[in-house]
């Protein structure tokens, strides 16, 4: 039997730590890309986004935690997808019974969610294996990996592709435009959101050499 | 034959799911290290949308969409189940892949254990439920055609996670920087192949063949007022 | 217990599937009154804006009546058709039917297809609403248009979207989108030409309108969108026309038949006149 460990001890506090960077869902598992493309075209979605696969990250991987000595093996990915989409759907229908507005954001998300590879990623590698404690602080830290990804890539695309932050016109108002700058229109198209990627990766294993694949 | 060619051919260069649409990005970013598992990853996308698009198809055309019950009794005419299309075309795939993998971990353990995690991504992969969806809006006329649509799909991912493979393996023997080495060079070499693709997106195969009736149905009465406004005329000349 | 045994497994999946179906009813039936307010409110809520009445949401019930003076349903011939209310019409449904008349496979009630249309005031002028309903890139694009009495200007236009990409197609719902429509024009010396919505830019064509940038797919369902259903309403756009010719054709022949009494009053008072002279 293994000891009771404290909530918050060193391993249980690398499970939040370690997904922001040496174990990035987005840089290094390469998990979550289609909606690191669609989603970070402006910074209010990528925000929305972000929360809600907050929310369904960390209790999907606590509900299959909990199950997870009951579920058979053979069916256990349908098992896991039934209980994604089941607590997406959930949301969705509550947000639109009493918070239509935020539920009317959301609706765009929905199948975006229910698809994101880094929640059946998860469920798959930790959440199926381990309690539901633990399941909770991955659910956590690969969440916050994802969002700080998701943020970085949509300031840029929204700043250089339409010159404002969160629908605030930022260049505008430094007057950038005066000096000649035009919007960047292929800011806005997905493969620019490729090549930013691209470009956090390689500053991210400028600074952390054990990322640096060998030849 | 030539709709079935057109539907084929436009499904793995001009709407490809990668390039066009950028579906499916995890698993082709992930496996594509080399030809090898590309190869056999990719198979493996063209044997499950070969089989889930029509699959999904038969569902959503007699017992999802509106109407489509009518074969029971004539009293489920109204009924509209479109709203589970979405949770049944995932479990139709989630089910497929589950068999997909039993099958690779039989009579390939090496595929299956350097596919890793992302065999059973498979089942998440938006470019599978993509193709499930888009199929629903093409509102294909026959499942033959919806097949084609499904194997071309598969076709097109497969082409395009092949070819970042055989990139990255040349790659290997250039001048890299090595903080972009493997996975960095690598979503930019994809984001250059997007932006080349665009250039595909102007191409149209169809001819619009649909009849315009409701066009027809407006000339046909605005001849009618052109007798009547003739007349007017002729009344209008008299008063004065 | 074993969890692999093929009896476990199915016991287990059909558990599953009793309880998520229980779950996902349940609360389907429970919050299914409280969303539906908030839908028909909000559909209300988007007709007033048609109009340029921007109200929120709670204020769009009791506003609606003040400007919404009728719900009516026309038929294909631009006819009105009784004891119909726009309101109630499921244009999801209405978009797929063919409106081939005369095709006998097709049953009577699926053959004709209902076009509502509101009427409102606003300001002291009449105003014609007419809802839309198309296909974006990754679901349906639906909306409201208003024309002025003359049925070709525009006054404004609304458009949402249930799934298009944020930032992208999504941008349809914004009024930078929106009030571009205002004065476009749909007819063209008599001809029809709808809206365009142009990829690159109108360049003042009163026809068209700028496009999304990177939202092209989406733009172009608006244009079938707009295509599409309003050329549904050109044979009452017809018969409006004629009532409107007919009643300025009355105007003429009132207005000369009341210079013709003038004159033979006035060349009966001169007969007079030369009489006295």
């Amino acid at each position: 039997m293994s000891e009771k460990e404290a909530l918050f001890s060193k391993k249980n506090k690398k499970l939040i730590t370690d997904p922001l960077d040496s174990n990035n869902p987005v840089t290094v598992q390469v998990l979550g890309i289609c909606s690191a493309l669609a989603i970070t075209v402006q910074l209010k979605p990528a925000i929305v986004m972000a929360i809600s696969t907050l929310f369904v990250l960390s209790v999907a991987n606590v509900v299959i935690s909990l199950m997870r000595k009951l579920i058979p093996s053979r069916i256990r990915i349908i098992v896991m997808l039934v209980v994604i989409a089941t607590l997406v759907i959930l949301v969705d229908q509550i947000l639109k019974a009493y918070v239509y507005d935020v539920s009317k954001e959301l609706s765009v998300f929905v199948g975006l969610i229910i698809t994101n590879c880094i929640i059946m990623g998860r469920l798959e590698a930790f959440g199926m294996a381990n309690g539901p404690w633990k399941s909770f602080l991955d659910g956590l830290g690969n969440s916050f990996g994802y969002a700080w990804i998701l943020i970085a890539v949509a300031f840029f695309r929204e700043l250089l592709g339409s010159g404002t932050l969160y629908g605030y016109p930022v260049l505008e108002e430094i007057g950038l435009y005066n000096l000649g700058y035009e919007n960047n229109g292929m800011m806005i198209l997905p493969p620019m959101a490729l090549i930013t990627v691209g470009i956090i990766i390689w500053i991210q294993r400028v600074k952390n050499k054990d990322l640096v694949e060998s030849k | 034959m030539q709709d079935l060619a057109n539907i084929f051919i436009k499904s793995i260069f001009i709407d490809n799911m990668v390039f066009a649409y950028f579906l499916g990005m995890c698993s082709y970013l992930a496996v594509s290290k080399t030809v090898k598992t590309s190869i056999g990853l990719g198979l493996a996308v063209v044997f499950v949308l070969g089989i889930t698009v029509p699959v999904n198809y038969l569902l959503e055309n007699y017992v999802l969409k509106e109407g489509a019950l009518i074969w029971i009794g004539e009293e489920f005419k109204n009924v509209d189940l479109a709203f589970l299309s979405f949770i049944m075309f995932i479990a139709v795939i989630a089910s497929m892949v589950q068999l997909v993998e039993m099958i690779v971990e039989k009579f390939s353990p090496t595929l299956y254990s350097s596919l890793g995690i992302f065999l059973p991504l498979i089942a998440v992969n938006c470019a599978i439920l993509g193709a499930s969806l888009f199929m629903k809006e093409n509102d294909y006329a026959s499942i033959t055609e919806a097949t084609v649509f499904g194997l071309g799909s598969g076709v097109g991912w497969f082409l395009a996670i092949v070819g970042i493979a055989a990139i990255r393996e040349k790659i290997r023997y250039s001048n890299v920087p090595p903080a972009l080495r493997g996975l960095g060079i690598t979503f930019i070499i994809t984001g250059l192949m997007g932006i080349a693709f665009m250039s595909f997106m102007g191409i149209k195969l169809d001819a619009n063949n649909k009849i315009d009736n409701s066009l027809e149905l407006y000339e046909d009465s605005s001849k009618e007022v052109n007798i009547d406004n003739n007349n007017i005329n002729q009344k209008e000349e008299n008063l004065q | 217990m074993d969890v692999n045994k093929n009896s476990y497994t199915f016991g287990f999946a059909a558990i599953m599937v009793i309880v998520v179906a229980v779950i996902l009813s349940g609360t389907s039936i429970i919050l299914k009154d409280a969303q539906y307010s908030n839908v028909e409110l909000e559909k209300k809520q988007n007709i007033l804006r048609s109009v340029g009445v921007n109200v929120n949401r709670d204020q769009a019930a009791i506003e609606y009546p003040v400007y919404i003076k009728e719900e009516l349903v026309l038929n294909h011939l631009g006819e009105i058709i009784n004891n119909l209310s726009a309101f109630d019409v499921d244009l999801s449904k209405e978009v797929k039917k063919s409106i081939v008349e005369d095709d006998e496979n097709i049953p009577l009630e699926e053959r004709t297809s209902l076009l509502p249309l509101y009427i409102s005031e606003v300001e002291g002028e009449t105003k014609y609403i007419i809802p839309l309903r198309g296909k974006g890139l990754w679901g349906p694009i639906w909306g409201f248009i208003s024309f002025n009495a003359d049925l070709n200007t525009v006054f404004a236009a609304v458009f949402d979207h249930k799934a298009e990409t944020p930032g992208l197609g999504a941008e349809i719902n914004t009024s930078l989108f929106q009030n571009v429509f205002q004065g476009k024009t749909i007819f063209e010396k008599g001809e029809f030409v709808s809206i365009f919505v142009q990829k690159g830019g109108s360049n003042g064509d009163i026809h068209k309108v700028d496009g999304i940038s990177g939202g092209t797919i989406t733009s172009d369902g608006v244009t079938d969108m707009l295509n599409e259903r309003l050329k549904r309403y050109l044979p009452y756009f017809r018969l409006m026309e004629d009532n409107r010719e007919k009643n300025q054709e009355e105007e003429i022949r009132l207005t000369i038949e009341a210079v013709n009494i003038d004159e033979k009053r006035d060349s009966i008072s001169n007969i007079g006149k030369r009489e006295i002279d």
